[in-house]
């Protein structure tokens, strides 16, 4: 009997003993925040998951000769000098699950509502690798916003990367909780990724797409403030990985980015705080790579599927020409512009016309929205240029053609007007601006005198 | 697991994002070979960036996840290759010379992709004139074989625009073959281009190499050097006057500069490489002609930030012999190419390259133009009816002028609506002397908005 016991006790010993050993156990040496040194894991590989006891979890970020870094994706306890890290022996991976439909999750397969982890979970990546270029098609499949301005002017395909970008408070996260609430039907799923909301303004998200019966079709991925940085940092990645995997299902999915800005902000918080070099604006020398390659997983895919993204940019003072936004900007297929003067005035949705582009166009609409599109917005420029050059002229001394020109310019962006979820068809618009179809002097070439 | 043939000459004792250090056996690896480990039978190689001692600094060319201290390293001694024949057009290729369309190269040459370099009694500067057929760009910035054009420009205003557009109307008709190099663009335009040039029957004549932006920081990087190799070859073995198109040279500064702040070296302002003048020059003094063959270049350049001051953009500038700046302002205005004409210059704009009429009505044009611009600010103000009777014909005329230098593109008929025109250099100075004396100025401005040539136009006052 006691020889029994003492067989167990040694066997016991020597498991943690060989348990101990540098190669797969390592103790933490400096915390920096949610950065971690670790010596001995020896035998760790790059973006290995390691944990921390019970108290945390994170990736291997950098394998030095003597030691290692640890980056923490979850925290659930005090981490301190001395603690002991184990590897996995697994790559940093993300938990999903076919039931997040309908769902606020986080990275770890978790529903944030109820504290639960939900029943069937399987491993997706956490950093997918790009599509190859071969096998995209070209985008042409139109993705309806519901919104006027859009569909009409500045149209989004599927597969389409479209930013959208403006100042605090100027109607960004509507265009892309209406883009969501107008798929209803459309057979697309959507993700919504909040990043470092607030958890009020997440429940608010979730309640106003519940209320549309827009949740049926819809993932809300969220990763917090308070959580670890770089749970931020990769919660998008995440995103697309779960996009990715619908996307091979052949499904169309539409990516909502809510927002990029505190990402990028989130990015060089870590970098610095990891001690790399800064580049412009002390961002990291790799801060457009990390967001193009993201962002290059938006794409119509030859199997028929596709993942279009609309990611959110915030502004300060109207500038879109600061480093981030410029980044984005020449990374997406265009962006809308939301003005805060606009919005003042109450031209909702705030779209400044002149700033916005899209990079596709009439590529992705149908024939019918495509010529009203095409004309509704040169004349609509044409109107906006006129108009501040003219602003002071009196209208009552201008030709009878400038005249028209500034009357019809107005009322038409009158009718670019809609309230929230107030989604209209391509059948509406086309009635709402058929008066407009035909400009009455268009600047093609007019007919010959001689 | 690996190759009979390749010696193991380290094992890996670090590794990073975007480098690895190998405690080599011994140290005869030099600068720019490859080495590689394997993972899972998979190889992943890295480029030699430096030695220090035992330990040698390299750069991956992919993802270094899985990685681990300890693995066994090889040596490729002959750095990065590509393989080249008569059968690259047509085809596509990655950063580092691999086919990735499917196809196959018979009875390849390789060749290193740095290995090249001109002495410069080699160099041939002279060549003809070559219009492009875009109205802002023959009048401002004309464009000689054998020039690097750079076309520059922040997010958004529409650099592969023009450069699609150039190759519809330059490539279309150009009697030899040419290499695009996509570096650092978007994946979605670079397939649609190939798409596009496949159904017009147009690649038999083009190589393609595409490192784009979802791709790592090595292989952005590399795709210039992949990009040029190839119309070397055209133009060193098959004697070829070549286009070549690059899109976005800037991308591959940027490239390095990640890389550069990676391997840990010093980063200059706004965290460019250190070793940037070097960097853009390598690649930018392969671009020239000699007199067997000439590579004619037009390459994209992204102003980061709109911040035309850049230290990159400047540098890359200096090696153009022209260049076109693209203005946010006037996209903003609706007028396409958005060709900022004070910016936009070229060698070639002098007597001796134009004639005399073109060189003088460009002066004037921008004279125009830049009293119109002051003029602008006080008519804002104190309305058109303020204005003397020069300086009123001087805004009428300038804003129409402004107009008439915007164009129908071919590329983006899905954008206007309207079908793209191709205008001769003959017509544009006609027209512009028309406008500048004032034989339009009972022509509404309108008139003059995405058209090709000025049409016969009904006279209608405007006011």
């Amino acid at each position: 009997m006691s020889d029994r016991i003492g067989e167990l006790i040694n066997s016991r010993i020597d498991a943690i003993k060989a348990g101990q050993s540098i190669y797969s156990v390592g103790k933490v040496t400096r915390v920096a925040n949610y950065i971690l040194e670790v010596a001995g894991l020896e035998d760790v590989f790059y973006f290995e998951r390691v944990y921390i006891g019970n108290k945390g979890e994170g990736y291997v970020s950098h394998i030095g000769r003597s030691s290692v870094t640890v980056e923490l994706v979850k925290r659930a306890a005090s981490i301190y000098v001395g603690d002991e890290v184990t590897s996995s022996g697994k790559m940093f991976s993300a938990m999903a699950s076919p039931d997040f439909v309908g769902h606020i999750v986080d990275i770890f397969g978790e529903d944030k509502l109820t504290g639960n982890k939900f029943r069937e979970l399987a491993e997706i990546p956490a950093v997918s690798p790009n599509v190859p270029i071969m096998d995209r098609r070209t985008v042409k499949k139109p993705l309806y916003t519901g919104l006027c301005g859009i569909d009409l002017l500045y149209p989004i395909g599927k597969g389409q990367r479209q930013l959208i970008i403006g100042d605090k408070k100027t109607g960004k996260t509507q265009i892309g909780l209406d883009a969501i609430a107008n798929q209803r039907g459309q057979g697309v799923i959507c993700i919504y990724v909040a990043l470092g909301k607030s958890k009020k303004t997440v429940k608010g998200v979730y309640n106003e797409l519940l209320a549309r019966g827009a949740m049926s079709y819809t993932v809300i991925m969220a990763a917090f403030q308070e959580d670890c940085a770089p749970m931020l940092y990769i919660t998008p990645q995440v995103a697309l990985s779960l996009a990715l995997a619908y996307m091979q299902q052949k499904r169309d999915v539409l990516v909502i980015m809510d927002d990029l800005t505190q990402h990028a902000n989130t990015y060089r918080e870590i970098s610095l705080l990891a001690g790399k070099a800064p580049g412009r604006d002390a961002y990291p020398p790799d801060i457009f790579y990390t967001h193009a390659s993201m962002l290059e997983l938006g794409c119509q895919h030859k199997n028929g599927g596709s993942i279009t993204i609309l990611p959110i940019v915030e502004t300060r003072g109207g500038d879109i020409t600061d480093y981030i936004a410029t980044n984005i900007i020449s990374i997406t297929d265009g962006q809308i512009v939301t003005s805060s003067k606009s919005f003042e005035k109450g031209q909702k949705p705030a779209i400044n016309f002149g700033l916005s582009v899209s990079r596709l166009g009439g590529q992705v609409q149908i024939p019918a929205m495509k010529a009203l599109g095409t004309s509704i917005k040169r004349e609509l420029l044409s109107y906006l240029e006129t108009k501040e050059i003219f602003e002071l002229a009196n209208i009552d001394e201008m030709s009878a053609e400038m005249r028209d020109k500034l009357t019809r310019g107005k009322e038409m962006l009158e009718r670019m007007k809609q309230y929230r979820f107030d989604p209209m068809t391509p059948d509406g618009m086309a009635e709402r601006f058929g008066k407009f179809a035909e400009a009455p002097e268009t600047p093609a070439p007019a007919e010959s005198v001689k | 697991m690996s190759n009979i043939n390749e010696t193991k000459i380290g094992k890996i004792i670090s590794v990073s994002n975007l480098s690895v250090q190998v405690l080599l056996d011994r140290s005869e690896v030099s600068m720019r070979s490859c080495m590689c480990a394997y993972l899972n039978g998979k190889r992943v190689s890295f480029e030699v960036a430096g030695v220090n001692g035992g330990i040698a600094q390299a750069i991956p060319l992919s993802s270094v996840n899985g990685l681990k201290k300890g693995m066994d390293v090889f040596a490729l001694p002959r750095g990065i290759e590509i393989e080249y024949s008569d059968n690259i057009l047509g085809k596509v290729f990655n950063s580092y010379g691999e086919l990735i369309d499917g196809g196959v190269i018979e009875n390849p040459v390789t060749r290193n992709v740095y290995e090249k370099n001109l002495a410069l009694s080699e160099i041939d500067i002279d060549g003809d004139v070559l219009w492009t057929g875009i109205k802002a760009l023959d009048f401002f910035a004309p464009m000689q074989k054998g020039f690097k054009m750079g076309m520059l420009g922040g997010a958004g205003v529409g650099k592969t625009v023009l450069i699609k557009e150039l190759i519809n109307n330059v490539y279309r008709g150009w009697g030899s073959n040419s290499v695009f190099a996509g570096i650092g663009e978007r994946s979605r335009e670079g397939k649609e281009l190939y798409d596009e040039m496949m159904e017009a029957g147009l690649m038999d004549k083009l190589a393609v190499v595409f490192g784009q932006m979802g791709e790592s920081s090595m292989a952005r990087s590399r795709a210039a050097y992949a990009g040029l190799t190839l119309a070397e070859f055209l133009r060193d073995e098959r004697r070829q006057d070549v286009l070549l198109f690059i899109d976005n040279i800037y991308r591959f500064v940027q490239a390095n500069s990640e890389i550069s702040a990676e391997i840990g070296n010093m980063p200059i302002e706004s965290g460019y490489s250190t070793t940037l003048l070097s960097d853009v020059s390598e690649v930018e003094e392969r671009v020239n002609s000699t007199g067997q063959g000439s590579i004619t270049s037009f390459q994209a350049v992204f102003i980061p930030a709109d911040d035309i001051t850049d230290m990159a953009v400047n540098t890359i500038m200096s090696h153009l012999d022209g260049q076109i700046v693209l203005s946010r302002k006037v996209a903003e205005k609706g007028i396409y190419p958005a060709v900022d004409v004070f910016s936009t210059t070229s060698k070639l704009l002098t007597i001796e390259g134009v004639g005399e009429r073109h060189f003088r009505l460009a002066e004037k044009s921008v004279a125009t133009l830049a009293r119109y611009q002051e003029l602008e600010e006080v008519v804002a103000v104190l309305g058109v009816d303020e204005l003397s009777e020069e300086d009123m014909n001087i805004f009428y005329r300038a804003r129409k002028l402004r107009n008439y230098f915007s164009q129908p593109f071919f590329v983006s008929e899905q954008f206007t609506g309207i079908e793209g025109q191709f205008v001769k250099i003959e017509d544009v100075l006609d027209d512009v002397e028309a406008i500048l004396t004032g034989k339009y100025d009972s022509v509404d401005e309108s008139h003059f908005l995405f058209v090709g040539k000025v049409p016969e136009v009904k006279q209608t006052a405007i006011f």
